[in-house]
């Protein structure tokens, strides 16, 4: 495990160094406050630390102080390590954010013993955090394919709309559905549907750009968002992904089985700010009109375009109805 | 006020406690007392001169700074004194650090000896 001393005593600093290194620690060794800092605010940065007290540029309290004003970063277990020694330098160490102080000359297995705290303490943090993570994406991903659900998928399309009117760049909306879906049901069973499904999400996830987004709209239904996607490339992208579900046979437990989707797409640069499921509702009429050509095949939505509102245009008759 | 060490029941160098602390690794110890070597004159001349200077902010600061490398080697009486100049300085007593100052020597002058005399011994 990665950890930092911070020590202006050079002796202080080699004489910790070994003692950790022989402990299976891999040590960083700095100077001052401020080097501390910029080690401990790293992303990959050492999540234990030894503070002396009194240092240059930035004291170990002031270190403390800094790294616990940092959100959404991993824990850093610190030490204050000090021959400062009073009850009142004590409280005031732990009110900075230290989690433990010790008194120099320090005790090697003191030392050793409360680092192993220290360590406890952050696998704890660890498991706590992998624990929400995995919360976290179970509320925002389809148990079945693992893609985003429909109520993830919708907000990002909603933050994506927004951004790209920001930018004044252009977003696709495609949205598919695989063709005579319950007849695979209704023929091999469920089991044998869901294997459908888990394929052709990890077809679509493996046509589309890293910063696209591919979700789970309903059964077989699949919602994919093209984000800066240019109109002029958008029918060729959408083509390639419908094809991508019908370039060749999914393989079953009941054997192989040829599919088709139907693709609806909305392609726009210009769409004002206009609400996610006026949007859906246009690709939704796109896809029946897909179904409705004979399945197997895209069919491309215009939007209406609306501008923002606004009032200036009406203030003249606004103002002759108020007379 | 009083600038006598009190702690002359210890001894001037706690080798035992400091082989302890480096679990008795020898070249550790080469390194921490060359460290001091080069490290502990300086300090010491740049606290002469903060006191000559009446600057008792680097002078608390650089007693702690002693007394923290002195306890590290187990040179205990040594970083009593530096820990009574360190206290006296942050308390303002400026007319007490020259006698403080003076102890400081005095115990240094016990300690610098023992050193010498073991690292000669086992250079050898």
């Amino acid at each position: 495990m990665k950890i930092l001393i911070a020590d202006d005593d050079a002796l202080s600093r080699r004489l910790l160094e070994k003692t950790l290194e022989r402990a299976g620690y891999e040590v960083t060794a700095v100077e001052n406050g401020k080097q501390a800092l910029e080690h401990l605010c790293k992303l990959e940065g050492p999540r234990l630390a030894l503070l002396d007290w009194v240092m240059p540029e930035v004291d170990g309290p002031g270190v403390c102080r800094a790294v616990r004003k940092r959100s959404e970063q991993t824990y850093v277990y610190m030490v204050l390590l000090t021959s400062k020694g009073t009850k009142e330098e004590t409280v005031l160490g732990l009110e900075s954010g230290a989690d433990d102080y010790l008194i120099k000359p320090f005790d090697t297995e003191e030392l050793r013993a409360r680092l192993r705290v220290g360590e406890r303490i952050l696998l704890l943090e660890d498991r706590l955090v992998e624990a929400r993570e995995n919360m976290r994406f179970r509320a925002t991903h389809d148990p079945l394919t693992s893609l985003l659900n429909r109520g993830a998928i919708m907000d990002l399309l909603a933050r994506e709309l927004h951004r790209s009117h920001r930018e004044k760049k252009s977003t696709t909306i495609l949205l598919g559905d695989v063709d005579h879906f319950k007849r695979v049901n209704d023929t091999y069973g469920h089991i044998v549907g869901d294997q459908v499904l888990i394929e052709i999400a990890n077809r679509l996830l493996g046509t589309v750009r890293s910063y696209d987004f591919v979700g789970r709209y309903g059964g077989e239904e699949f919602l994919v968002v093209l984000n800066s996607c240019d109109p002029a490339f958008a029918p060729a992208r959408a083509e390639a992904i419908r094809k991508s579900v019908s370039n060749r046979t999914i393989q079953t437990a009941k054997g192989a089985l040829d599919l088709t989707m139907s693709l609806g797409a909305l392609l726009s640069s210009d769409w004002g700010l206009r609400p996610v499921e006026e949007l859906l509702h246009e690709v939704d009429t796109a896809l029946y009109k897909a179904k409705a050509s004979g399945r197997d095949c895209l069919r491309i939505a215009q939007p209406i375009t609306k501008p923002e509102l606004t009032i200036a245009p009406l203030l003249p008759q606004l103002l002759r109805l108020r007379r | 006020m009083n600038t006598k060490v009190d702690s002359l029941s210890e001894p001037v160098w706690n080798l035992a406690e400091l082989l302890e602390r480096v679990d008795n690794d020898q070249e550790l110890l080469r390194d921490l007392l060359n460290i001091f070597k080069d490290d502990f004159p300086l300090t010491m001349r740049s606290l002469e001169l903060a006191i000559a200077a009446g600057d008792l902010k680097n002078s608390a600061r650089l007693g702690h700074t002693l007394k923290g490398m002195l306890s590290s080697l187990g040179g205990v009486r040594t970083a009593a004194a530096a820990a009574r100049l360190e206290v006296l300085a942050s308390a303002g007593e400026t007319a007490s650090l020259k006698g403080a100052l003076d102890a400081l020597k005095c115990e240094a002058a016990s300690l610098l000896p023992e050193l010498e005399a073991y690292m000669a011994e086992v250079r050898h």
